[in-house]
């Protein structure tokens, strides 16, 4: 046993740490790409755990990744080099204070826990990622994700009322949202500032009504027309999501719901409130702008049927698999006004390449996931990126970011020098390298190579 | 998930493995539908963490030892194959992969006697009868005995079901057609009366119910424990016993069972007897999903009210919900009962831990889920646990005397030949 591990199971004790090769083979990737196996993994319960492991770490001068279920699309947490996984599955504890509103929360909770555990109470968190049933909140602060919901309710970073995290060296910090919000700089910061040990989130009053719409278009353009004009009319949508042909059909296949198959886009709407007339209106609105644009719709009945077209469009991301074994995962964000150029332009860069590309997204905020699906033994992984940097470009082109929710992680940070201006990327350096002077957390994820700096490892 | 595993080296079995795990995208929706990832929260006991160390081990970059462990604590439920939405058909890739590797697998002479003797006695119906009748009267003894022999016996019931002298197969009138069970083996040995309800039931409708000569126990346990060329025996006997064509349908009354013959052309892939399975499987249905086309025709001989009104907590059996997506049925049925009320169980789809020798091979972990089972089921208080097959019924008979709790527990069919008897809910069902 090297020392990393021998002092890792003496401060830790054997159940918290993993050194077998399978067990380390298993912390090697996330839910889109593979990096190297750990050189150890704990699994912390205390947030002295992860203080002692972080310690450890530093004095083997180890690499630091944190984990949270492993459910992100960017290469976040896949380790670019022998590392410490500290996984945080075990640190979930949660306890929700009604009368503040507020969940106190462990890093390892499951997203989906809080609500559930907040309903009884009248109360709701409602960042939403697709993957909220089994990504952590860890995780989602780390990306600070974002999901349907988020149009109307904001993202992860807008619940959270103070944070705990570990620093590079072992050190426990508490912090508020006030001057300066350094909170607000660790959410969103991937895992590369600190290692975040515990949340509170603000919860809200559960919307006493919903109504659910569908509305679908023979072309995908319509479908970003509608969006725009819905918005214009003054519809606050609680969600509104869209899926093109491809992805219905891949949706389908699984869940086998009588979705519109020949559509080439879908529109997916929610409105909520307290006020059901006011629900209904806005629905309305919705439901014009769609008929204007060229679509057809039709309204859920039933609570289960909505359930059931939300499901439907949480599943679209994994069961692309249905299509193509691989995937290169896009969230580019563009303005609403420009959604329409943008869907079909990539549109037409997936035809041109002759890979088969997808889209779908939170289309309500801009926020869009083209998907370009391939197999490594057939499709040229050249190409494949080529076209993933083609997309990146079309949405900076429009006025539009790289990354809405999923974070950059290490499969589009080679997309940031476009995105970023060589002098912003510079103060981000030196913000990452204030936070982490050694560089060791999460490294080599979001900023692209810089050069010179002072290794002292 | 892309690999280089050896398909051609493995033969047919290597293809299924590798089209399994082709087509995992490594999502993660399977991680909190796991049993064992639910409770211990680490990758590598998790579907996902799963499928990579059967890759690893198939591409020979890990050692089967290593990853072994993790591995033998899946419980085959496939609550994972519910979960997924790529479709990836993990039963089958476990399945095989425990067929492929158990000979490959270190393991000591005891061990290897325990689990034979534990395959032979589990698929001989008699002989397991007369093994539990010992067995529990050596129950009050098991805490002096070591685990190994204690995990066996905490398995057993308290009470054996009565084994009717009444032969089983006896038409009344035989108007509609004729169908085929499997009669099973633990539940044959534990629980008779069940199948004695099941021809009730079907008698009632006018069905003839026929128990084919030279059938074999079906062969799940020896395959979900790697024993592949016991079970193929065990396949190939009950190819011979049943002819799909004479019967309406092939029914199994125990989930275990009806999910291994539906695996059937899976298991002999690539082999002469795959058409013969093909036909066979596409005629096996559980008897809840026979009684529930036969309501859908309207031509179930609708029930009497029970009794008294009657709180049910119906328990998913995993190879009735996650092997055979059978779900709503056995509630269809339940519910088309007069005086019936189903209700909600937190956590349905979660595996009671009995999963076939589960309990005996992993004992606190099975502990753990049944516990964790019967609180859920005992939350609304039900006046009758129902469930469909003999596995879990023993697991729950188990924790629920563990709980000193009293409320009954009954096949599924138990309950709808009492209903035709006029007699649920009549005092204590």
């Amino acid at each position: 046993m090297n020392l990393l591990e021998q002092q890792l199971i003496g401060a830790l004790g054997k159940q918290k740490v993993l050194l077998s090769a399978a067990e380390r083979q298993t912390y090697a990737f996330d839910a889109i790409s593979f990096g190297v196996a750990p050189l150890a993994v704990v699994l912390p319960k205390t947030t002295e755990d992860v203080r002692l492991a972080v310690k450890i770490a530093r004095v083997s001068k180890v690499p630091i990744v944190g984990r949270g279920a492993a459910s992100g699309l960017s290469g976040g947490v896949t380790p670019s080099e022998p590392s410490l996984v500290i996984s945080f599955t075990r640190m979930n504890g949660l306890e929700i204070l009604a009368d503040q509103r507020e969940a106190n929360t462990q890093p390892g909770v499951i997203t989906a826990r809080i609500s559930d555990e907040a309903r009884p109470h009248g109360l709701f968190y409602p960042p939403d990622p697709a993957s909220l049933k089994t990504s952590t909140i860890g995780g989602n602060l780390g990306e600070n994700a974002g999901g349907p919901m988020c149009l109307k309710y904001g993202v992860t970073g807008d619940y959270v009322r103070s944070l705990q995290f570990v620093d590079h060296d072992g050190e426990i910090h508490d912090l508020q949202r006030d001057a300066y919000d350094l909170a607000g700089l660790l959410i969103g910061s991937e895992g590369t500032l600190g290692l975040i040990t515990r949340a509170s989130l603000g919860l809200i009053p559960v919307p006493q009504h919903t109504r659910t719409l569908m509305a679908h278009f023979e072309e995908v353009g319509q479908a970003a027309e509608a969006v725009s004009a819905a918005i214009v009319s003054g519809a606050v949508p609680s969600k509104l999501e869209f899926m093109d042909r491809a992805c219905t059909n891949a949706v389908e296949d699984y869940l086998g719901l009588g979705l519109p198959r020949a559509a080439e886009a879908v529109l997916l709407i929610d409105t909520d409130g307290h006020n059901l007339d006011l629900v209904e209106a806005e629905l309305e609105l919705v439901a014009q702008a769609c008929l204007a644009a060229g679509g057809q719709i039709k309204r859920a009945t039933t609570p289960a049927e909505s359930a059931a077209l939300w499901q439907a469009r949480r599943s679209v991301s994994p069961s692309l698999g249905r299509i193509k074994p691989q995937r290169m995962n896009e969230d580019i964000v563009v303005p609403r006004s420009q959604l329409a150029t943008v869907v079909r332009k990539i549109r037409e860069l997936g035809e041109q390449s002759g890979l088969p590309l997808v889209q779908f997204g939170h289309i309500g905020d801009g926020n869009l996931h083209p998907n370009i699906l391939y197999n490594p033994r057939e499709d040229s992984a050249e190409k494949v990126h080529e076209l993933a940097h083609q997309i990146a470009l079309v949405a900076l082109e429009h006025g539009g970011v790289l990354s809405g929710e999923h974070g950059i992680g290490s499969m589009k940070r080679d997309f940031m020098t476009d995105a970023v201006d060589p002098t912003t990327l510079e103060a981000l350096w030196d913000v990452k390298k204030a936070l982490d002077p050694r560089l060791c957390l999460n490294p080599n994820k979001v900023l692209p190579e810089l050069c010179e700096v002072e290794d002292d490892f | 998930m892309n690999h280089q595993i050896p398909v051609f080296e493995i033969g047919p079995q290597g293809e299924v493995m590798a089209m399994a795990i082709d087509s995992c995208v490594h999502c993660g929706f399977c991680l909190p539908a796991c049993p064992t990832y639910v409770l211990l929260r680490d990758e590598m006991d998790s579907p996902r963490g799963r499928i990579v160390l059967m890759k690893q081990v198939l591409e020979g970059e890990l050692e089967l030892e290593d990853a072994a462990p993790h591995l033998d604590r899946c419980l085959g439920c496939q609550a994972c194959v519910t979960a997924c939405p790529s479709g990836v058909p993990y039963g089958e890739l476990i399945s095989s992969f425990r067929g492929w590797s158990e000979p490959k697998r270190k393991r000591s002479v005891s061990d290897k006697a325990r689990r034979a003797a534990l395959l032979k006695v589990l698929s001989k119906p008699k002989i397991l009868r007369a093994s539990a009748q010992v067995g529990r009267l050596a129950k009050p003894l098991a805490p002096l005995l070591p685990r190994v022999l204690r995990a066996p016996l905490s398995v057993l019931p308290n009470k054996l079901g009565k084994a009717s002298k009444k032969q089983l197969s006896n038409p009344l009138s035989p108007i509609k057609g004729k169908v085929a069970l499997l009669t099973g083996c633990a539940q044959q040995a534990f629980s008779p009366q069940i199948h004695q309800a099941t021809r009730r039931v079907l008698e009632k409708n006018g069905f003839e119910l026929v128990i084919p000569e030279g059938q074999q126990c079906c062969g799940a346990a020896a395959l979900h424990t790697g024993a592949r060329e016991e079970a193929l025996q065990l396949v190939k006997a009950n190819l011979e016993a049943f002819k799909p064509s004479e019967y309406a349908a092939i029914l199994s009354n125990a989930a275990g069972c009806g999910a291994g013959l539906k695996e059937y052309p899976v298991i002999v892939h690539g082999q002469e007897e795959e058409e013969k399975a093909k036909a066979m499987a596409a005629k096996v249905q559980d008897i809840s999903e026979f009684l529930v086309s036969l309501l859908q025709k309207g031509e179930l001989a609708p029930f009497p009210a029970a009794q008294r009104p009657l709180k049910i907590a119906y328990q998913d059996a995993c190879h009735l919900a996650h092997a055979q997506k059978v779900k709503a049925q056995p509630r269809q049925l339940l519910s088309a009962i007069p005086n019936v009320e189903l209700v909600d169980i937190a956590e349905a789809d979660l595996c009671c831990g009995s999963a076939g020798t589960y309990n005996i091979e992993q004992p606190i972990l099975a502990d753990l889920l049944g516990q964790r089972k019967v609180s859920h089921l005992l939350e609304n208080a039900p006046d009758l646990i129902v469930s469909g097959n003999i596995g879990c019924s023993l697991q729950l008979q188990n924790h629920l005397a563990k709980q000193k709790n009293r409320t009954p527990l009954l096949h599924t069919i138990e309950v709808l030949d009492l209903a035709y008897q006029g007699k649920l809910g009549e005092g204590k069902p």
